[in-house]
């Protein structure tokens, strides 16, 4: 997949194949979701007689999308737009990488799990889940924006971590990651303040809103 | 007078102390975060919608209510002060309200836009008051193929009045009528593109979406672009207007309100597209249009007003017909339905305490943004001044808890974050996030009301154009789409839009 990292320097040019690229790879996406909900729903039954089916709707809206996908590849084509942003997919993808390699971390917790007595499948998943998404999460900036990297990374990191560790230690830990979105980190200033925000939300959401929320690790 | 004695007893739920303190959190949060640059009312109202999970419903809605016009009004402050736009529907606020402020008028600018508010503010409640009753009658004599028909007569108003190609609207639509299938079948029960995920059996969360698309979308962009602030420094000095800037002002509040309460009821861009309307309007019929973008105060007073006014003027829809006009209002669904209520004709027929109290409230608050908020203009500057960075983390880890506390489920925080790059990459490639919302919302009931017509109709599906009014309904929807793609109409449609980036 080309990335448009041109910028301006790809001025929009009619004797392009592709004279919108926004709008082609756009569109390509939303066709591909498309066939995906297609082959998804495909076990699902159809229409009885007059009355609709489980399947009948999703597949509907799903063939009406692929039309819709291709009219939108099609105006690619026709019409000249600007080129892509940069960053369109490997933003995207940056993300996505890291959301994916959380499946085979996922089984493996709960093989180790099963394996060694009186560990607990989701603390490895914790333990595990955090190391490696921090760890591909710095070795993808080379090639994909921090934003969605970290912002991605933080979240994963406190959604396997809120359960078996509470909600002090994964919001401190998804704080500090965070914070590495932008290019300046000013170490001393993020770990204080990020203390100062999971204080707050250790008070705000258990106590002053009543959430149950465990705080601390379950040990 | 049915309409006094209703509100009289809507007043007398809003003003007991709970509600009053409620409503008051509500426009102050809202506030706090409409000024902050950088998240939208949507994303304020998903991040905070945990917050109102232990209250009774009227009073979460009060709060949910005082949060989204706080930001509204918020958004302007920021607007004023600094160029950069609190939120969407401020953009053309910053035209002519930032060059008043470079004049050392930001003291008269943030009172316009205050009391045009405000006069919006009272004129719209009473609208809505006033229409709620007949429409509420109407909805009550529609049947599943109405309904239907309605409903996309709403989703194309949205389409056609959307931000961009109208193809890429109607696709983003279907998108998120897709996407509302996932989870279980309403009348079987069965499974439906879950892939025996147990996290996907209920369905995608509606918050999970809002916050992914809006949310967290926003964060990553926003760290991609520098940061650049540029605060006017000059103490506000005397923050009454003199009394040439009222006569100045007056009728293009008078306009604006009128303006944005129509657009407001109309689905689609709501707020957003009533503030770029009321603006052109003001400059199209000006005497001397070369002022506008050099700190004319029409140019604050009008989409001020329009915004306001179209922001109450979308409860309307939502709470007579059930239909959520803007994605903001469909979010109120999701906190609705999270309070048990849910949403349509029935509610003031059952509800009267949550339609009229809320409704009351709505003016309260107007009230208390004017009399609080002009005072604490100072108190906003020094919050301006908070860099992005210190700011992104903090909104993360409340969408983070909030999401994860509706259902103590921690996928679901992880569908924000994929949600988060979906929208990253619909921004990218310009598409609008908002009509996928909103046919992620309606997604449901259009299923179970056209399925609903089609076996009453035994599976005959001109049901929908013989009976008339839903065959007038789409009608109407027919030539909405027609007209949108005229080429004369499609210029126009576009100006509206380009005004801000002049």
């Amino acid at each position: 997949m080309s990335e448009g990292t041109g910028g301006a320097a790809q001025a929009p040019d009619s004797r392009r194949l592709i004279r919108s690229p926004r709008d082609f790879w756009g569109g390509l996406a939303l066709v591909a979701v498309a066939v995906f909900a297609i082959w998804a729903s495909s076990d699902l039954p159809g229409m009885r007689g007059f009355a609709f089916g489980p399947g009948t709707a999703p597949r509907m809206f799903a063939y009406c999308l692929m039309a819709l996908g291709f009219g939108v590849m099609l105006t690619g084509f026709l019409t000249d737009g600007p080129p892509l942003e940069d960053f369109t997919f490997s933003g995207t993808f940056g993300g996505a990488v890291l959301v994916v390699a959380l499946i085979p971390i996922y089984f493996f917790a709960a093989q180790i799990g099963k394996m060694v007595p009186g560990v607990s499948h989701d603390v490895v998943l914790a333990a595990a889940g955090t190391i490696v998404v921090v760890v591909l999460a710095f070795l993808l900036t080379h090639l994909a924006p921090r934003g969605p990297l970290f912002i991605t990374a933080a979240t994963i990191i406190f959604a396997i971590a809120v359960r078996p560790l509470g909600l002090v230690i994964a919001s401190y830990v998804s704080l500090v990651i965070s914070a590495n979105a932008t290019k300046e980190v000013h170490w001393i200033e993020t770990l204080i303040w990020c203390a100062v925000l999971t204080t707050f939300c250790a008070v705000l959401f258990p106590y002053g809103l009543n959430l149950p929320l465990q705080l601390w690790p379950r040990f | 007078m049915d309409l006094i004695q209703n509100l009289w007893f809507g007043f007398g739920v809003a003003v007991t102390p709970m509600n009053l303190l409620l409503c008051l959190i509500g426009a102050l949060v809202g506030t706090l975060i409409g000024v902050l640059p950088g998240i939208g009312p949507l994303a304020t109202i998903a991040m905070l919608l945990p917050i109102t999970f232990g209250l009774p419903p009227v009073g979460a809605l009060i709060m949910l209510a005082g949060i989204y016009y706080g930001a509204q009004y918020g958004g302007s402050t920021t607007s004023i002060l600094i160029n950069i736009p609190g939120e969407s529907s401020s953009v053309v606020t910053a035209l002519d309200g930032h060059q008043m402020a470079k004049q050392g008028r930001a003291g008269p600018a943030l009172a316009i836009a205050a009391i045009g508010s405000f006069i919006a503010g009272c004129f719209s409640t009473v609208l809505v008051a006033a229409l709620g009753v007949p429409l509420t009658a109407l909805a009550l004599k529609f049947g599943p193929a109405e309904y239907f028909s309605l409903m996309v007569l709403g989703l194309v108003f949205a389409v056609v009045l959307a931000k961009g190609s109208i193809l890429k609207a109607i696709a983003m639509v279907m998108l998120g009528l897709l996407l509302s299938c996932v989870g279980s079948d309403i009348e079987t029960g069965q499974s439906r593109m879950a892939f025996d995920i147990p996290e996907l059996a209920d369905g995608i969360g509606f918050v999970t979406v809002a916050m992914g698309v809006f949310g967290y979308a926003e964060i990553m962009r926003n760290l991609e672009q520098e940061e650049s602030r540029e605060i006017v420094e000059a103490k506000i000095t005397g923050l009454m207007p003199t009394w040439k800037d009222f006569k100045d002002s007056a009728g293009a509040i008078g306009r604006g309100t009128i303006l944005g309460s129509i657009l407001g009821i109309l689905p689609g861009g709501g707020a957003v597209i009533a503030s770029f309307a009321a603006y052109t309007f003001e400059k199209k019929i000006s005497k001397n249009p070369e002022r506008f973008g050099r700190g004319a105060i029409e140019g604050v007073a009008a989409p001020e007003s329009a915004n306001n006014a179209a922001a109450q003027t979308s409860f309307i829809p939502l709470l007579t017909l059930g239909i959520p006009p803007n994605a903001v209002m469909a979010l109120m669904v999701g906190a609705m339905t999270i309070h048990g209520i849910v949403p349509g004709p029935q509610v003031m027929t059952k509800q009267p305490e949550l339609f009229w109290g809320l409704i009351c409230s709505m003016w309260i608050g107007n009230l208390m943004l004017v009399v609080i908020n002009l005072p604490l203009v100072g108190v906003w500057v020094s919050l301006l001044r908070v860099p992005y960075r210190l700011l992104f983390p903090a909104i993360l880890i409340f969408c983070a808890i909030g999401v994860y506390s509706i259902n103590n489920a921690p996928a679901d925080a992880i569908m924000v974050a994929v949600f988060g790059f979906v929208g990253y990459f619909l921004v990218k490639t310009e598409f609008e996030p908002a009509p996928m919302l909103l046919g992620f919302v309606l997604g449901p009931l259009m299923e179970e009301n056209l399925r609903r017509a089609m076996l009453i109709a035994r599976g005959d599906p001109t049901t929908f154009l013989t009976r008339p009014i839903s065959g007038g309904l789409l009608a109407i929807a027919a030539i909405l789409i027609l007209l949108a793609l005229l080429p004369m109409i499609r210029g126009k449609r576009d100006e509206v839009f380009v005004e801000s980036e002049t």
